[in-house]
């Protein structure tokens, strides 16, 4: 492969990456590619530095496009396009006005991380959004509203505190109102999970306007909302914060399935854990474990529950 | 051994602000223009095996001395070297001080050569980056947007996102288009 049709595959890559499609599955053929030889490192990295250094022209912001050397000259299709960008600015603008946005407007601001990644996100208002492994999030900021639509992954929130300004996030069928407060928000396809570590959200049905939908969820409270029900148990502030572990890049277990715990590891690895008996799928453990260290968790398997750990390639099956 | 976080912080930091100075030596020995980016593409890789067992202290003089090093071998290799190309190359080596790593760009700076540098595309794939970066639609959303196909829309952002990222790292912001397109089509599009 010449370095030219190197830079057109790795540049493939980095489109789909970016893609709301983008899966764990998809990242690890990344992965394997990337692995294939330096030549692919130096390719993808180079594009992945420049392309988030041209991330600025997001400033420009949704309406104003780079202005066109020669209009006249430009071909009918981009009128069009003018034409319907325009409508989609008037849309969304009117969406904003009934606070009620169905499906995610045009963003300012895209963000995520790959599986195993960990980023902190400064917002212009002051806020900060860290963004846990296979993230993806989309915020608009302004000083008529603060929003953030989850599209998918967990993100833990700092929210700056500005008179008579919520902070709105959409996480699918749930939206999350707050004032100044620092919570988490965790999406898994439409399950939406809120632990608050301080202050106080409101919790809607993203398709429903009445009141009655709502849940406040306050300090130490941890909300699970999934189809119409939305559960919310309060948890001593520790439970919240082990809920948090990620941010330090660390597993918090307590009395845990090892399906769940096995779940959570998948997370943030390529090598993934499967427990195939349904016994030992049901064994609780309990435990703080580094994410990234899947080694250290299967040997505790191992080694203290007694269990039968067999390797293939990406993949560990624990069994009894 | 550096793991591939650090070499890739160290590549991106380090050796990618080079690609101005890096571009500008190997046009200067290098003729067939056709091959410069071939080559550079080449040097990093070499680079980044040669800084993956420790990362070397000075970047700027280690990336020059693989590129040299590497301009030599090949001409070598070609057999229609002249004896001029090497003296040159040797002469160069004098003077490390060509190579400088681009200053650090400010965000307004980074702002401003992203604009320029989107301005300088085709006005199609213009347009599909804009979407793409400024209101963040997927390729799907943008194929919907502008009526037209999903594989158009990756091929420009594709494109796009080759052109953008040489334009930002000092380059033209031209770049080769893939070989399979017919000379006509390519016309229409600008």
């Amino acid at each position: 492969m010449s370095a030219s049709e190197i830079e057109i595959t790795a540049a493939e890559w980095l489109r789909r990456s970016e893609e709301p499609e983008w899966s764990v599955a998809d990242q690890a053929a990344l992965d394997a590619w990337l692995g294939e030889s330096m030549a692919h490192k130096a390719a993808y990295w180079r594009l992945e530095h420049g392309w988030r250094m041209a991330d600025r022209i997001r400033a420009l912001g949704p309406s104003t496009g780079p202005a066109p050397r020669t209009a006249h000259r430009w071909p009918a299709w981009r009128y069009g396009a003018l034409a319907a960008s325009l409508c989609a600015v008037i849309l969304s603008a009117s969406l904003l006005r009934l606070e009620r946005p169905r499906a995610a407007p045009a963003a300012v601001a895209r963000f995520d991380t790959r599986v195993g990644g960990h980023s902190v996100v400064p917002l212009p208002d002051g806020s900060r959004i860290e963004l846990n492994t296979g993230t993806r999030l989309r915020t608009n900021i302004s000083e008529r509203g603060r929003e953030v639509w989850l599209d998918r992954g967990e993100a833990y929130f700092e929210v700056a505190h500005r008179e008579g300004l919520t902070f709105v996030v959409h996480a699918g069928p749930r939206t999350v109102t707050v004032l100044g407060t620092k919570f988490s928000v965790r999406r898994d396809g439409d399950i939406v999970h809120v632990a608050v570590v301080e202050g106080r959200v409101r919790i809607d049905d993203s398709a429903r306007d009445a009141p009655a939908a709502s849940a406040i969820v306050t300090r130490g409270d941890v909300a699970l909302a999934q189809g119409d029900s939305t559960l919310v148990t309060t948890r001593s502030i520790e439970r919240v914060e082990g809920d948090l572990a990620w941010r330090e890049g660390r597993l918090a277990f307590d009395r845990t399935t090892l399906a769940a715990a096995a779940a959570e590891f998948n997370r943030y690895n390529r090598v993934q854990i499967a427990v195939t008996d349904p016994a030992v799928a049901s064994i609780r453990i309990g435990g703080t474990f580094q994410a990234a260290n899947v080694e250290a968790f299967v040997r505790l398997l191992q080694e203290a529950y007694g269990l039968k750990v067999q390797r293939n390639g990406d993949r560990i099956t624990i069994s009894g | 051994m550096v793991d591939d976080e650090a070499l890739k912080r160290w590549f991106c930091q380090e050796v990618l602000p080079l690609e101005g100075s890096l571009m500008a030596f190997i046009r200067r020995n290098w003729r067939e223009s056709g091959e410069v980016v071939d080559l550079r593409q080449d040097i990093y890789e070499r680079v980044l095996n040669g800084a993956r067992h420790a990362l070397p202290e000075h970047a700027t003089a280690y990336v020059y001395t693989i590129a040299r090093n590497h301009l030599i071998n090949c001409a070598k290799r070609s057999r229609i070297v002249s004896f001029d190309l090497v003296a040159d190359l040797d002469e160069a080596y004098q003077s490390v001080e060509i190579f400088h790593p681009e200053r650090q760009l400010l965000a307004r700076d980074e702002l401003k050569r992203a604009y320029t540098g989107l301005d300088q595309v085709p006005a199609r794939c213009r347009e599909v980056v804009r979407l793409r970066k400024v209101e963040g639609l997927s390729t799907r959303e943008t194929a919907n947007r502008l009526n037209i196909g999903i594989d158009t829309v990756e091929k420009q952002t594709t494109l796009g996102m080759r052109a953008l990222v040489d334009f930002m790292l000092g380059g033209s912001g031209k770049v080769r288009r893939p070989e399979s397109r017919g000379r006509n089509r390519q016309r229409g599009w600008s």
